[in-house]
């Protein structure tokens, strides 16, 4: 088991950096200027001699292969660029690490939702395997997950917040903000309607992943003698078959994770909240693209920390692997 | 990467599994397939069906339903029915090129990657492999953003990002094969490689490449929509997420427009995803002998 961890890390390895690469490589594949890429449409009206400086700032006077060590070594230090959206020209870095903790919440909270529900409606169904309350919630949930997560958004925001007032409408908090804990409830309040809407969208494949598990689970032979035990059928189903399908479950779904962090990005634009999901949508409409690469570069560092959970967490959840270490 | 571990397999669509009846298999069949029938003629004969042009400014701006404008009109003045009848067309071709292109190149990049097993080929495919954790919208984002918006853009990206997948589970399926003995036996006979593959391994790589077909036409329409709802898609063609960009870009959703705007255009792409959704269930529990060796290979 250690052994593949140590494969596995190496392998996100790999995929970071075709992130890394993308990023440096695409402003040099692109037609037109890497320097109006790199720095902002406004160089066009820069004199030669600013330009030339610009140039050399950003290593564009050098070989191809030496600006990529240069970009590499410049990231190692967590120089990600300068945003040209925020006049002044604000690192990247620190917008994005402004961004990370309210998309942080937003999934943290959705997810741990959408898993734990998802979870129980999903074993719920396998245990009334192919009865009538099985067969509505799998077509109610196959027929969630057509929807684009980004519309039940926009018909969530006209409908609960606008008509019936019970949420507000978009943002993370009031302005001006509040203190102390009242800030608190303040952000929760403004964080529901998102959460709803992203525990939504996530609900039918938590569900399916369960679904499934259980149903291999409820025909194996433990399950069989804990019957035979006279055990009650809730016992059964809860402390003995939904334990085994769980392990599964939890590990399939956070490698689900990469697919989630598109809906946030959808849905935290329809809601202007203040995530990196919005900061991508923003960045797209100035054409910021120091800043559009730090937020795939951050997304992508996301799916492979959850991935990496994942394999990590799966041995320490199964005893049965556990022992063969 | 993702089906290293035994659980993942859940990635296709077998979202119903284990299995149903051939019956009840065959009528999810068709009525995925009877909607989609629908769809299609919607987007062949779009001029038959809606009454009005949709660049033209027919009424008022926002107005509501009535018998002349069965969903109002939209911020300009158009007859937002129309609209939604003509962004058939846009939508579902969107979808069915990167389908096809995505789909095609991956099966022929997994029949001969599959086959001709060089070293720089393993690792190419690895490097593919690898390259289906980056998350996918962020990644389609990025690069259309680089490329600027245009009908175009869209497919190229939406290729790029969706024919890893394909071309994985082809190959898998190709080194499966190769060390099945007919193939042996029909090296031994000396077929040479084209008649091999087109007689022999293409015949078991048919039914996962109709699967994947279906699949990836239904994300590339999903993620059309989104990418049009970011303004990232062509904005002079008319689709259901240009609509819904629209709808949002006008801020007119926030009255009462969004009954007849924005719930229309989304349960258009609901319908459309559901049928693809039925359809690739139905075809992959169908071909479930051939497909079954898929996820105990690796």
């Amino acid at each position: 088991m250690r052994k593949s961890l140590w494969r596995r890390l190496a392998e996100y390895g790999i995929t970071l950096f075709l992130a890394i690469s993308l990023n440096f490589f695409l402003p040099h594949a692109m037609p037109g200027d890497p320097l109006a890429l790199l720095a902002g449409e406004a160089v066009h009206q820069m004199g030669a001699e600013r330009i030339a400086e610009l140039m050399h700032t950003y290593g564009l006077d050098r070989p191809l292969s030496e600006q990529y060590l240069l970009y590499l070594g410049r990231l190692v230090r967590g120089d990600l660029g300068q945003s040209y959206r925020y006049s002044g020209g604000q690192p990247v870095l620190s917008v994005l690490l402004n961004r990370l903790g309210w998309t942080t919440l937003l999934v943290a909270v959705s997810l741990s939702l959408a898993t734990v529900a998802g979870s129980l409606l999903g074993a719920w169904a396998a245990w009334r395997h192919g009865q009538a309350s099985d067969l509505g919630l799998v077509s109610a949930l196959f027929a969630l997950r057509a929807m684009p997560s980004f519309w039940l958004a926009m018909i969530a925001i006209p409908l609960l917040a606008v008509r019936w007032r019970l949420f507000p409408s978009g943002d993370s908090y009031t302005i001006p903000r509040l203190n102390g804990f009242d800030n608190l409830m303040d952000i929760l309040y403004h964080a529901i309607l998102p959460i709803i809407v992203l525990t939504l969208s996530q609900l039918p494949s938590a569900f399916a992943v369960m679904r499934s598990s259980m149903l291999g689970a409820l025909n194996a032979g433990f399950v069989t003698v804990a019957r035979a035990k006279g055990l009650r059928e809730r016992a059964v189903l809860y402390r003995h078959a939904m334990r085994a399908a769980l392990l599964p479950a939890v590990t399939a779904f956070a490698l689900d994770f990469g697919q989630m962090l598109g809906g946030v990005t959808l849905i935290e634009t329809v809601f202007n909240y203040r995530g990196l999901g919005n900061m991508m949508f923003e960045a797209v409409k100035a054409r910021d693209y120091p800043l559009l690469q730090g937020g795939f570069l951050f997304l992508t560092l996301g799916v492979l920390a959850m991935n990496l959970l994942a394999d990590w967490l799966y041995p320490r959840l199964d005893p049965r692997l556990r022992e063969r270490q | 990467m993702m089906d290293q571990q035994p659980s993942v397999s859940h990635k296709t669509d077998s979202w119903l599994a284990p299995r149903v009846s051939r019956r009840s298999n065959r009528a999810i069949g068709v009525a995925g397939v009877s909607v989609f029938v629908l769809l299609l003629i919607l987007a062949a004969f779009p001029g038959q069906i809606a009454p009005y042009d949709p660049s033209e400014r027919v009424g008022q701006p926002m107005e509501r339903p009535s018998d002349h404008f069965w969903l109002g009109t939209n911020d300009i003045g158009q007859d937002l029915f129309s609209e939604l009848i003509w962004s058939t067309r846009a939508s579902l071709l969107t979808g069915l090129t990167v389908a096809a292109l995505a789909a095609g190149l991956g099966t022929l990049a997994g029949l001969i990657g599959g086959y001709r097993s060089g070293l720089s080929g393993a690792l190419l495919f690895r490097l593919a492999d690898l390259s289906l954790a980056l998350p996918f919208l962020p990644l389609v984002i990025l690069l259309s953003a680089y490329l600027g918006p245009s009908r175009a853009t869209v497919i190229l990206v939406l290729t790029l990002a969706s024919w890893a997948g394909p071309a994985r589970l082809v190959r898998s399926r190709v080194l499966t094969i190769l060390s099945e003995p007919y193939i042996e036996a029909a090296h031994a006979i000396g077929c040479d490689a084209r008649r091999i593959l087109w007689r022999h391994i293409w015949p078991g790589v048919r039914a996962i490449a109709a699967v994947q077909f279906v699949l990836v036409a239904n994300s590339s329409i999903l993620a059309e929509a989104s990418l049009s709802f970011l303004g990232l898609g062509d904005p002079s063609a008319k689709s259901w997420g240009t609509m819904l960009y629209f709808a949002r870009a006008s801020g007119a959703f926030i009255g009462r427009s969004w009954q007849w705007w924005v719930v229309p255009s989304g349960l258009m792409i609901t319908l459309t995803v559901l049928s693809l959704a039925l359809i690739s269930y139905a075809l992959e529990q169908r071909m479930e002998p051939t497909l079954k060796m898929r996820t105990s290979t690796r």
